[in-house]
Order: C-alpha cells, then sequence, then structure tokens
C-alpha cells in the first residue's frame, strides 16, 4: 500500500526531458491536467550552466556531473548469454541524464531526420535486393510509420530548436549543398548553417572532389537570434567549446528547458514534481489499461497518483526498466523468441580517421561547437548499393570540431608512446594541426542482443537491474569497417596532410566495451510496429497490450539509424502526441486492432 | 601568442627606452604613461591577443604614430578632434555615458570599434566622423597605443540604491530564468575581465556609457559584437536590469582592468 494516494489527473508524464516536457506542453495546451515526474532535480540555462564555471571539463565531461547518478541506479551488462552480468558502476560507453531536461542538457545538437527508406528498412531492402538478402539472424523491421507521415513533425521540432543547415531536397527538388540524399522537406532550415572551420571545409573539398556530397552538418547550436513557435527566444552559438556534456548557458544550443519548460511552467494545466522517482507503472485488475504511476517523492514516502493516460517519457534504457518491473507488455524471451518487451536493443558503431595537417593549417580547436562539422552521408542508410557488400546499413561520415579541451583533447600520430616528453612534444606540435574524422554508423537488431530484469542485483529501491545483454552484429562491424575505409579515402585526398590513422570500435575480433565513451543513442527494447508479436506499441506509440499508455523516446526504433536519434524520435513524439489529441482523448481505445 | 605580435611589442620597449612618449596633456588626466609602466604592461596577455591585425609586425614607426594620433596629429590633417580630448591620454575617459574607458581595452577591440565607426556599423555622430578620417595604420596604432596606457579608475559619484546592485550583481552572475537573460559572466568573464580580443572587460567601465549601449543594442542602432549575441540579449533588459548591471560593473574593481 502507498503511504499516500493523490487525487487523479489526466496525464501522468514520467520524465522530465525533451519528449516529457513537449508531451506537458502539448496535451496541456488540449486541457489536459498534466503532472510530470522527474526523478532529477530543477535547474535552468541561465542560473546552473553558465560559463565560467560551466567550462569546467574535469566536473562535467569527466565526473559527469549532469548526468545520472550510478550509484542510486544503474544497469547490468554483459556481452552475451554465457555471461553473468556484472553493475555498471560508472558512467562510461554511454550517459544517461538526470534533473530537468533530461540528457537533453548534455546532447551536441546534431539534429537529423531519418531517411524514408529507413522507415521502411526490411520492405525496402526486400524489395531491391530480393526477399533473401537481409541475412536471418537480423530482426529488421519496418516502422509502421512513414517519411512522409512524420514530415511534418519532424519540421516542427527543427523549428521548435531553430535548427541550422541547409535544406538539400526542398518539396522534391534536389539542391546541391545539402544533403541531397535527405527526404522531401517541406520547409526550409529556420536558421543559417554554421560557419565551418578549416578542417571541416578541406574535408568538404576532398569529399567534393571525390564526387560525393558534402553538406554542413545540421544544428540545432543556434545560428541567430530567434523565436520558436513556443515563443522562446534563442540566441546566436558563441562556438565556445563547451557543448556535450555541458548545459549552455547562453542560450544557443536548443534544449528542453528553454524551448519548452519555460514555455509552459506557469500554466494551469502543468504541474512538475521534482526528486520524484516511479517505481512502477500500476495496472487495473484485467489488466487491460494502466491506473497511474506509484513513485517515492522528495520526502521518500512511496505515493500513488492515479492517471486516465500514462505517458512514459524516461530515457530509453529505463522505459524498458520500467515496463518489466511494472509487468507491462510481454518481456521478451531469447530462448523461444517471443515476447517483446525488452526486444531488439541496439547501439551504434563509431569509427574514425585521425587526420594530422602540416603547420600550413591551423585549427584553432577550442573553437567549437557540438554540431559543427561537415559532413557526407553517401554510405549512409541505404544511399549505396548494397548488393556486393555482405551487410546491411551505413552511416554518416563527419569532420566535425566540438572541443579542443585540455584534458581529452590530446591528439598524437600513430606510434607515439603514450606518455613522458615524446608524447608531451607530440601534444604541443599537433594540437593545432588535427582534425577527427568520425564515421557514425547503424545498428541492426538481432535476437541475441536484448534488455531483461537481472536475476541477482537491485538497486537501491529493491528493484531488479535492468540487465543488457549485447556485442556488435558481425553485419555491423562488416559495414562499420567499410564506411570508415571510405573515411580513410577521404582524408587520403585531404590537401595539407601529413599523416592519419584510423580506429574502428567496432572492429572485428573485440568484443563491446561498456567502457570507453561511443554514443549515448542506446535504442530499441520497447519497438513501435504493426505486429503486436514483434513490437510493444502500435504506429501511434500506444502499447498493444494497455491501450492507455503511450511510450516515447528511442526505445521505440526497431533498429538504429545511422544517425543520432534526438530528431527521429522528436519526430514521433509529435506523431504520437498529435493522434493522442486528434483521436484518442475524445475516444480512449485502441488505435489499432492487434 | 605569434612571434611577430612578441617581437612587435618587444620592439615598442626598445623604442621607448629611446626616443620617450611625447608628453601629453590630455582632458581628464595629465601624467605622462612612465616608460617601465608601459613596459610592465608588455606582458599582459590582454595587450598581446592579436593586438596586430596581421601577422607580418609593424614597423618602427607605427609604434611612434600611436601617441601622435591619440594627439591628433595624423595624415589627413589629424582627425578634427583628438582622442585625449574626450578620452585623455591615458584612456580614462569620464562619466558622461559619451567617452567609454579604452585603457587596456585588447587592441583588435579597439581597432575594430574605429572600423565599424567608419564603416557606420556601429553609427555616431561624433566617432563616424573621426573615424573615417583616420587612416587604417592610424587606427591600428591608436589602437594598440591604448591598449597598454594605464589610467586609475574613476570614483563613482553619489548614492545608489542597494537593491538595484545587487538585482545588477545577479544578472551578471547568473542572468535571469525568468526573462530568458543569460550571465555577463558567461562571455565577460568573472569579475569582468573581458574575454580578449573580441569581448571587452566591463569592470570599471562607466555605467551610463555601458546603459547606454545596452540601449542601442535593444534599438537595433548599435549590432557590431564580433559574436552577434548583444541584440537578442538586450532586447530581453528592461531600463532597469541595464542601469543594474552597468552600476554593478563600474564598481567592480578588478587589477585585470584598473591596475589597482
Amino acid at each position: 500500500m502507498p503511504d499516500k494516494t493523490l487525487p487523479r489527473t489526466d496525464v501522468v508524464i514520467i520524465g522530465g526531458g525533451w519528449t516529457g516536457l513537449t508531451a506537458a506542453y502539448e496535451l496541456a495546451h488540449e486541457g489536459q491536467k498534466c503532472v510530470v515526474l522527474e526523478r532529477g532535480d530543477h535547474r535552468h540555462d541561465a542560473t546552473s550552466f553558465g560559463a565560467p564555471e560551466e567550462h569546467d571539463e574535469l566536473k562535467y565531461a569527466l565526473h559527469h556531473t549532469h548526468m545520472m547518478d550510478v550509484k542510486t541506479s544503474t544497469l547490468t551488462f554483459r556481452n552475451n548469454r554465457s555471461q553473468r552480468a556484472l553493475p555498471m558502476r560508472r558512467l562510461g560507453s554511454f550517459l544517461p541524464g538526470e534533473g530537468l531536461g533530461g540528457a537533453g542538457i548534455h546532447w551536441n545538437g546534431q539534429i537529423w531526420r531519418p531517411l524514408p527508406s529507413d522507415l521502411e528498412m526490411r520492405s525496402h531492402y526486400e524489395s531491391r535486393y530480393g526477399a533473401q538478402f537481409i541475412p536471418e539472424n537480423l530482426n529488421v523491421q519496418d516502422w509502421g510509420v512513414t517519411y512522409e507521415e512524420l514530415e511534418p513533425h519532424l519540421d516542427f521540432f527543427e523549428k521548435i530548436c531553430g535548427a541550422a543547415g541547409y535544406a538539400g531536397n526542398l518539396n522534391g527538388e534536389t539542391r546541391e549543398g545539402g544533403n541531397v540524399f535527405e527526404g522531401p522537406r517541406s520547409d526550409e532550415y529556420p536558421n543559417p548553417p554554421m560557419k565551418q572551420p578549416i578542417r571541416s571545409t578541406l574535408f568538404g573539398e576532398a569529399a567534393a572532389d571525390m564526387g560525393l556530397h558534402p553538406f554542413p552538418l545540421p544544428s540545432a547550436n543556434v545560428t541567430q537570434k530567434y523565436e520558436n513557435p513556443y515563443g522562446a527566444q534563442l540566441h546566436p552559438c558563441t562556438y565556445c567549446g563547451f557543448c556535450e556534456r555541458f548545459g549552455c548557458g547562453y542560450f544557443a544550443k536548443a534544449d528542453p528547458i528553454i524551448c519548452v519548460y519555460d514555455r509552459i511552467k506557469e500554466h494551469e494545466n502543468f504541474e512538475i514534481r521534482f526528486r520524484s522517482t516511479v517505481m512502477r507503472v500500476e495496472k487495473s485488475e484485467d489488466g487491460q489499461t494502466a491506473t497511474g504511476v506509484t513513485y517515492i517523492d522528495s520526502d521518500g514516502l512511496e505515493v500513488f497518483q492515479p492517471a486516465d493516460v500514462v505517458c512514459m517519457n524516461a530515457y530509453a534504457l529505463w522505459n524498458v526498466h520500467l515496463m518489466l518491473v511494472s509487468g507491462l507488455g510481454r518481456p521478451y524471451d531469447p530462448q523461444t523468441g517471443t515476447g517483446t518487451v525488452g526486444r531488439n536493443y541496439a547501439y551504434q558503431t563509431l569509427a574514425g580517421v585521425d587526420v594530422f595537417f602540416d603547420e600550413e593549417i591551423i585549427t584553432n580547436p577550442f573553437m567549437g561547437a557540438g554540431a559543427l562539422g561537415t559532413v557526407i552521408d553517401d554510405y549512409n542508410g541505404d544511399n549505396f548499393d548494397h548488393s556486393e557488400l555482405g551487410f546491411v546499413g551505413g552511416g554518416y561520415v563527419a569532420c566535425n570540431q566540438y572541443h579542443g579541451r585540455p584534458i581529452s583533447y590530446q591528439p598524437t600520430p600513430e606510434g607515439t608512446p603514450p606518455w613522458g616528453a615524446e608524447w608531451k612534444r607530440a601534444v604541443r606540435e599537433n594540437y593545432l594541426h588535427h582534425a577527427g574524422i568520425g564515421v557514425h554508423g547503424s545498428s541492426m537488431a538481432t535476437p541475441d542482443n536484448f534488455l531483461d530484469l537481472d536475476p541477482t542485483w537491485t538497486d537501491s529501491f529493491g528493484r531488479p537491474l535492468l540487465r543488457m545483454t549485447f556485442d556488435f552484429p558481425d553485419n555491423d562491424r562488416r559495414m562499420s569497417n567499410y564506411v570508415m575505409e571510405r573515411a580513410v579515402e577521404i582524408a587520403r585526398n585531404m590537401e595539407h596532410v601529413r599523416s592519419y590513422s584510423s580506429s574502428n570500435r567496432a572492429a572485428e575480433g573485440s568484443g563491446y566495451s561498456i567502457e570507453p565513451y561511443q554514443t549515448t543513442h542506446n535504442t530499441g527494447g520497447a519497438v513501435i510496429g504493426t505486429d503486436p508479436s514483434t513490437s510493444v506499441v502500435n504506429r501511434y506509440g500506444q502499447m498493444w497490450d494497455h491501450h492507455n499508455v503511450f511510450v516515447f523516446g528511442a526505445c521505440l526504433f526497431p533498429q538504429n539509424l545511422g544517425y543520432n536519434p534526438t530528431g527521429p524520435l522528436m519526430g514521433l513524439a509529435y506523431w504520437t502526441l498529435d493522434h493522442l489529441k486528434s483521436d484518442y482523448l475524445a475516444n480512449p481505445r485502441p488505435l489499432m486492432d492487434a | 601568442m605569434k612571434p611577430g605580435i612578441r617581437k612587435t611589442f618587444a620592439r615598442l620597449a626598445m623604442l621607448a627606452a629611446l626616443a620617450p612618449i611625447p608628453v601629453m596633456v590630455g582632458a581628464q588626466d595629465t601624467e605622462t604613461p612612465a616608460i617601465s609602466e608601459l613596459e610592465a604592461r608588455l606582458d599582459d596577455e590582454r595587450s598581446l591577443f592579436n593586438a596586430t591585425v596581421s601577422d607580418t609586425a609593424p614597423d618602427d614607426d607605427l609604434l611612434e604614430l600611436g601617441p601622435l594620433v591619440a594627439m591628433g596629429g595624423a595624415e589627413n590633417g589629424g582627425s578634427g578632434m583628438a582622442c585625449i580630448t574626450c578620452h585623455g591620454g591615458q584612456g580614462a575617459g569620464d562619466g558622461s555615458g559619451a567617452f567609454p574607458r579604452l585603457t587596456g581595452l585588447s587592441g583588435w577591440y579597439t581597432y575594430k570599434q574605429l572600423n565599424d565607426y567608419a564603416s557606420g556599423a556601429r553609427p555616431n555622430e561624433v566617432m563616424t566622423g573621426i573615424a573615417q578620417r583616420l587612416t587604417e595604420r592610424e587606427r591600428e596604432a591608436v589602437a594598440v597605443y591604448y591598449s597598454v596606457v594605464e589610467a586609475p579608475i574613476e570614483k563613482p559619484l553619489g548614492e545608489i540604491d542597494l537593491g538595484l546592485l545587487q538585482w545588477g550583481g545577479q544578472l551578471a552572475a547568473v542572468g535571469s530564468a525568468e526573462k530568458g537573460i543569460p550571465a555577463c559572466v558567461n562571455c565577460h568573464c568573472a569579475e569582468g575581465t573581458g574575454n580578449p580580443p573580441s569581448v571587452p572587460y566591463l569592470a570599471g567601465q562607466y555605467a551610463n556609457y555601458m546603459s547606454y549601449q545596452l540601449q542601442l543594442w535593444k534599438e537595433g542602432v548599435r549590432d557590431n559584437d564580433a559574436m552577434g549575441v548583444m541584440s537578442a540579449i538586450a532586447e530581453k533588459m528592461s531600463e532597469e536590469d541595464m542601469r543594474a548591471v552597468s552600476e554593478y560593473y563600474m564598481r567592480v574593481h578588478n587589477p585585470e582592468t584598473t591596475g589597482e
């Protein structure tokens, strides 16, 4: 029994990040009383993220002060089912957020759209390459929602962020200088692209010379003063070099606090409760619907908040955890391949090329921004012919400049000793003459990569920890290596290059490690689709098994894209909210027949 | 630091030792900057950051030219008005609101302002004409000169409402979450030292001048800051906010900018 039961609310929203605050904004304006439960604290760009204090690399980039506290809750990890999973006691490979704004505070602002073919991946590959093309051990699925359907919502989110870029496909017309592979945009980017630094310019010139299609990385680092559709006023980016892992005190990196929270916090239908950790979603006696959520409030009391609608807006991994500890949906069983909750967990592959320039090129790496760079999309998705390659998927290749911070940015050429006088000399000589080219690749779901509850370890509330079982699928290793080789070709073609070296986190023969940072793009586990046997939610983001539970975030991705997930997952969020507002609220029921 | 710049200042020191800078009589300050004082400032990063606009070291003539331009001696029959008439020989300016303190502003910053006055990017009835009559070289020379002189800080006159001062300090330190105003320290750094070369110091700058500039940014008359952020910030500020933050920064004394 809970310590107290509160009065009923229309909607309870679990998590105060991008999707949660956006759900609250949209539903509060629809007349719904919304209660947001955020496990962390209040914070604000003006008062919490101002330089010079914020520009503390040790505190924020290395000690992860803005991120989740693994002492309270974490997950356990293993590479495969034969191993015993152990708790992740430090953040490493990925960095989920905590507190107002969630991970949307310390993102880099790289704002992408999925390719039209990404959203219909199985149908697309089968129609282009034949029904047998996709290997049997890959759970490649269609999303059940098309690019055309998502486009208005992707567009709207870009306007919320004041996205900066150049459209490569405007209403079906392809334009050089933008991403010529992208799906048709209904409108221009709201702001012009970032100013490109010398390293990205050299990369772009080399790529164009090879017949590839470079364009400025789409950015939620705003490039001029801008007012978003909610009335939030954003300022131009100062290229300060403290973006990812940091909050932005300049009001220049779009985040959920300034873009959404500030515009809804005074609304009569909006309430947010901080230091409120949801323990479980409660189900009705017949199990068909949710009745509300039970959470631990800031005084440590267990509180039941009844609600007509439950929105799950926690980070991808914790949404899945909450479903498993609440008994929502059917847990995935890797033995039998049945069940869906925890199925199709995917990650991303990261590879790269370090390029060292001659003395003539001075990069000034301390000037940077999270989404500053030049990128090619020629090897992403199915933008290139896969018929002879032996893998599906792809990734973008980008030459970015996001920081030159003293602890983490010490580029040295291959063969330099890792310490001592030689190393110091190499850092001095190369600090101003280096570029990193990143390969950011997709990740396919397999039957062996999944999330479930750990049989041994519990969190500080006594709940079983989430257990992650993951290693890079061979498909992704081959893909990552192939695209990295293309990046090497570009490096070789760049002017002023003295030397280069490449590396691949998903190289063949090495297991995925949860320790070195790779990317905070954990996806799947509660995927979207049109078939209840392979998806947790229907194409509207509504749970098949509990029609008043709506699910948001990257946990919906059936397999991971070769893109950063925030743009796509916010497109899905607005799509779900659109159907909630225009259809479900007036007539609550399953929006699709199972 | 680029070798060229270092060399420039080494030369300036040498030159100063050989040929003393002519005595200058300013409106507000009458002391001649001593050579030793100038020398002491040569290693100050603020003076060194991009004090020149090109990689080529300016010749000795340029270094002599700075103080001469400040005194009104310039190629096109002078600027019409000597800098020292209003800003003083040591750049102390005055509290009227029209004449900012120039002492120790980075050379690049002052040079850019002169260019912007001349081009109309920073319209000003007095300064536009003056800057237009200075040659490129003279702008550079006088900017370098004011970057290395020293002048004491004027004490603020009159009483100030402590509540206003407190609000100014708060805006400076943490901005306003309610109004969406980012903190000044984001760019102008702790204690208002500025971030050379593009971001000027605020500590010790005259309150009347600062609040007037904020007003100009808000009205869109002035829109020439290197990062293009000031108009968006000023638009969110009320007159009281501007007055508060300006009065606050005038009272911030930091040895980096005030020499005290």
